[in-house]
């Protein structure tokens, strides 16, 4: 059991950061009824902002670049922090945008969009930022090891799962104690009906797809460190994001959060025995919950349905 | 927008009048593919991709039924004729025949898995096996090759009446996946305007509502995916025998979107013809766009979106719409309709 510490927590961490990239994908399932398959693409596109940022990239060699340069790397990545998502919004609004010709036509009409959209997204960073793999500078105080009970563990994993907690937790409380949250979810709950009461609808939908759309891109820069930035790193994370809000139960914020540490714990604990499989205990996961309860472990009858 | 039902497909001049220019052109095609600053390999594999798209769109146009995995039963059906030809014999009837029914057997089961989800449900379903196949394909690596896949899989003698022709050349292996390819649209046409393929128009149309006529709606739909299946299959072997190999890639979630795209730029939902002519602009922007520009996939998939977002009829649809307006001036205007699929 104590040999399996590790994986547990190597899983819990995992489950953690499943959760952020997975609670902006079921917020805009949610409200919108769209499987935003560039999800993923906004999550590597957050990232990719935010690596341009840290180098200084768009500057060049203007005094406002230089002096950017000088600053310390710390507020530089606090600075990416906000920025990137807020670049990410944008390009999930420009989305929206796209997506208004599908609403009131099968949900498969806005899974197709979004699935070009991801295709275009991966050129564009294949274009702008090179096919290689790079790297994503992190601050010296939140990088190296940590000694826990006996175990070498990394600093920035702690930091990334105790960030999650904090966005996890920020986006409840938003959810649950603004007024804008109850206006997103009774979006989600009866579109017309929020409509019939005078609010502009289509402007929620907008703000709600930036919104997720930032969530992706900060679970980017936060994610990025530890998996590697690739142009396709998109697909890689939009699977697991889905396959936690399908078992999870569609549009359930609670659901998407179980399901994600559920996964992340069943990879920890496959990686344990089996490296190689881990990522397909995921699959298996899904394919039990599913065949039980079709609606996932939350789930409510949805438009999606049909 | 109009619908698969819209386009009368019965009538005499439609049916037939593609089929001789899809015959006569294929029959043709190494005298005029070099002609034109083409090369012969690449009608093999427009030839391949045919095969898979008509298939496919057994499923996804006919049916309604959106798999977002089927790059899975092409990779099946290309490791299961490599693995034929490595371990039992060198047989093209043989390896053809273990491909089909590879394929045929893991959408059985899937198929079974699948077939009482509905709507975005089935979809992600079939992302999700997709995915499986995709990933076990690559970690097996005793059976499959792990990433580089089967190697050195040869392209065997096709044997007929006694006697023996090489296909090494790609010639002649354009004409044999050309003979598949026909034989395909000959088949697939007859189970579409067959009872059968009304049922699955029925169910795309209204599931809940031929279930209460009286079908077993998802006998249907195991079915329709296993042939959609066993279609895929095919292509997979003359896909691992044109390539001489067979490797995870075509499994991934890349391709089985691509195919997606291809059927319903050209129109499959609309169209029996949808996916040939979507698999044709495909290839056209591959080598034509691709010869101008690195970046031709940003532009292929920008078109994607715009064709979503305007013209969710695609190609065929299109090239309907703009017949009507010409030609039949007095006819009604084709009801455009909202579908839910």
């Amino acid at each position: 059991m104590l040999d399996l510490l590790p994986h547990i927590l190597n899983g819990l961490t995992l489950g953690l950061l499943f959760a952020l990239i997975a609670l902006g994908f079921t917020l805009i399932v949610g409200v919108m009824e769209v499987i935003n398959l560039a999800h993923g693409s906004l999550f590597a596109l957050g990232a990719y902002f935010a690596l341009s940022l840290l180098g200084g990239m768009w500057f060049g060699d203007t005094a406002f670049g230089a002096w950017w340069l000088r600053l310390s790397i710390e507020t530089r990545y606090v600075a990416a922090l906000f920025v990137g998502p807020a670049l990410a919004a944008i390009a999930g609004m420009a989305l929206e945008l796209c997506l208004r010709p599908t609403y009131g036509k099968a949900p498969l009409y806005g899974l197709l969009l979004t699935f070009g959209a991801a295709l275009v997204i991966e050129e564009i960073i294949r274009l702008g930022w090179g096919t290689g793999e790079q790297n994503l500078m992190v601050p010296a105080s939140i990088n190296g090891p940590v000694l826990v009970a006996g175990f070498i563990y990394s600093k920035y994993k702690f930091f990334a799962a105790g960030f999650s907690i904090v966005a996890i937790f920020a986006v409840w409380l938003f959810l649950e104690k603004t007024p804008y949250g109850a206006i997103i979810k009774a979006g989600a709950h009866d579109s017309e009906m929020v409509r019939a009461l005078g609010y502009d609808l289509s402007k929620l939908r907008l703000m709600v797809f930036g919104f997720g759309a930032a969530l992706a891109g900060l679970a980017g820069i936060i994610m990025v460190p530890i998996w590697g930035l690739r142009p396709h790193v998109g697909i890689d994370v939009v699977i697991p994001a889905f396959l936690i809000i399908v078992i999870g139960g569609i549009g359930s914020f609670w659901g998407a959060l179980v399901a994600a540490i559920m996964v992340g714990l069943a990879v920890g604990i496959t990686g344990a025995y089996a490296g190689a499989w881990a990522t397909m205990s995921m699959y298996i996961l899904l394919i039990i919950v599913v065949g039980f309860r079709s609606r996932g472990l939350f789930g409510r009858k949805s438009a999606l349905e049909n | 927008m109009i619908s698969l039902s819209d386009i009368p497909v019965r009538s005499r001049f439609q049916v037939y009048a593609p089929m001789a220019v899809m015959a006569a052109a294929l029959s043709t095609a190494p005298w005029w593919l070099p002609a034109i600053g083409l090369y012969q390999y690449l009608g093999i594999e427009i030839a391949i991709w045919m095969i898979f798209a008509l298939g496919f769109n057994l499923l996804f146009g006919y049916a309604g039924l959106h798999s977002f995995g089927h790059g899975a039963y092409l990779g099946i059906g290309a490791y299961a004729f490599g693995l034929f030809q490595q371990n039992v014999a060198v047989s093209l009837w043989g390896g053809l025949a273990a491909g089909i029914l590879a394929a045929g057997l893991a959408g059985a089961i899937v198929g079974a898995f699948i077939s009482h989800r509905r709507g975005i449900y089935y979809a992600l379903l079939t992302i999700a096996f997709g995915q499986v196949f995709w990933f076990t394909s690559m970690k097996l690596y005793g059976v499959t090759g792990g990433e580089d896949g089967l190697l050195g899989i040869p392209r065997p003698p096709l044997t007929l009446f006694g006697l023996e022709y090489a296909l090494r050349s790609n010639v002649a292996l354009f004409y044999l996946a050309a003979f598949f390819l026909l034989a395909t649209v000959l088949l697939m046409w007859r189970l579409v305007n067959s009872p059968f393929g009304r049922v699955l128009q029925a169910i795309r149309q209204n599931e809940t509502r031929a279930r209460f006529a009286g079908y077993e709606v998802w006998r249907f739909k195991w079915a329709a995916f296993v042939i959609s299946a066993m279609f895929a299959g095919l292509a997979g072997g003359l896909f691992a025998m044109a390539q001489q190999s067979a490797y995870p890639d075509v499994m991934s979630l890349h391709q089985s979107g691509l195919i997606v795209m291809m059927v319903l730029v050209g129109g499959g939902l609309v169209s029996f013809w949808g996916p040939v002519l979507g698999v044709i602009l495909y290839f056209v922007a591959r080598d034509v766009l691709g010869g101008l520009t690195e970046t031709w996939l940003l532009w292929y998939g920008m078109m994607f979106m715009a064709m979503v977002m305007l013209r969710p009829e695609g190609l065929a649809g299109m090239i309907h719409l703009g017949w009507k307006r010409l030609g039949g001036a007095s006819e009604k205007p084709v009801i455009l309709l909202a579908e839910k699929a």
